[in-house]
């Protein structure tokens, strides 16, 4: 059982704070699955700035960042499975796309998110992974289908 | 055309326009998916790994460029395929 503290994760992903939203893997099996977490704060950049005497509601943790976050936790288990074997993955990391992305509940200051991930198909540069994401016991969302690929010589955020 | 031909071309046309999110009957043989659509090389990636996963074939990825339209794809899908439409 591989796991990986947030050192070895910097390592791996080029993302950095605020914007690397993967804290611990505490569990991965190269070229097959990963399990993640990601601890939601009150201190997020999110949540800066809101309004005083908002309802709790206003503090869920956005749908996009979890997504992101799901998104890096894949791309962590794609990278270091072709470190593993030996294949290099030079260019920037894009997130591609999501698809069939069902939010079923919402995580708050304190949570914890915890994403399963497991790679669907690699094509290239290109790898399309599955999973969910959960709070303890509660499923807050499944994701069909995210599409992360490695692209050379381009600026980040060019989706062609 | 074939019976086998039609029902190939509708699969993949399906696969195309739930890709680049229009409705099948917006998909002609010979209209461009970048000019048309606005396809870009992420939505091709995306066209290529569902056709590979449905038909469980592999194709090249040299072959992408070529397939820019409904016919060029079913062309190098046919080609990879072996099918005899």
């Amino acid at each position: 059982m591989i796991t990986l503290e947030h050192a070895d994760i910097r390592r791996i992903l080029p993302h950095r704070h605020p914007v690397l939203l993967v804290d611990r893997v505490l569990d991965l099996e190269p070229g097959s699955r990963i399990t993640a977490t990601k601890t939601v704060s009150g201190s997020e950049p999110c949540y800066a700035g809101l309004d005083e005497d908002l309802p709790t509601s206003a503090y869920a943790y956005p749908a996009s960042l979890l997504v992101e976050s799901f998104g890096q936790t894949g791309a962590v288990l794609w990278l270091y499975s072709a470190a593993t074997a030996g294949e290099r993955r030079e260019g920037t990391l894009i997130f591609g796309s999501a698809r069939e992305v069902t939010i079923t509940g919402s995580a708050y200051p304190g949570d914890v998110l915890r994403h399963t991930v497991e790679i669907d198909q690699l094509i290239g540069d290109n790898a399309f992974m599955r999973g969910e994401t959960w709070v303890g016991e509660r499923r807050i969302a499944t994701l069909g289908s995210v599409l992360a690929v490695v692209r050379e010589g381009i600026a980040a955020g060019t989706g062609s | 055309m074939s019976e086998a031909r039609e029902k190939h071309l509708d699969e993949l046309r399906e696969i195309v326009a739930e890709v680049l999110e229009v409705e099948p009957e917006e998909i002609t043989e010979t209209g461009s998916f970048v000019e048309e659509h606005e396809a870009d090389s992420l939505r091709a990636i995306e066209i290529l790994a569902r056709i590979e996963k449905k038909y469980k074939i592999d194709i090249p990825q040299s072959e992408l460029p070529q397939m820019e339209n409904l016919k060029a794809v079913y062309d190098v899908v046919a080609a990879q395929s072996g099918w005899q439409d």
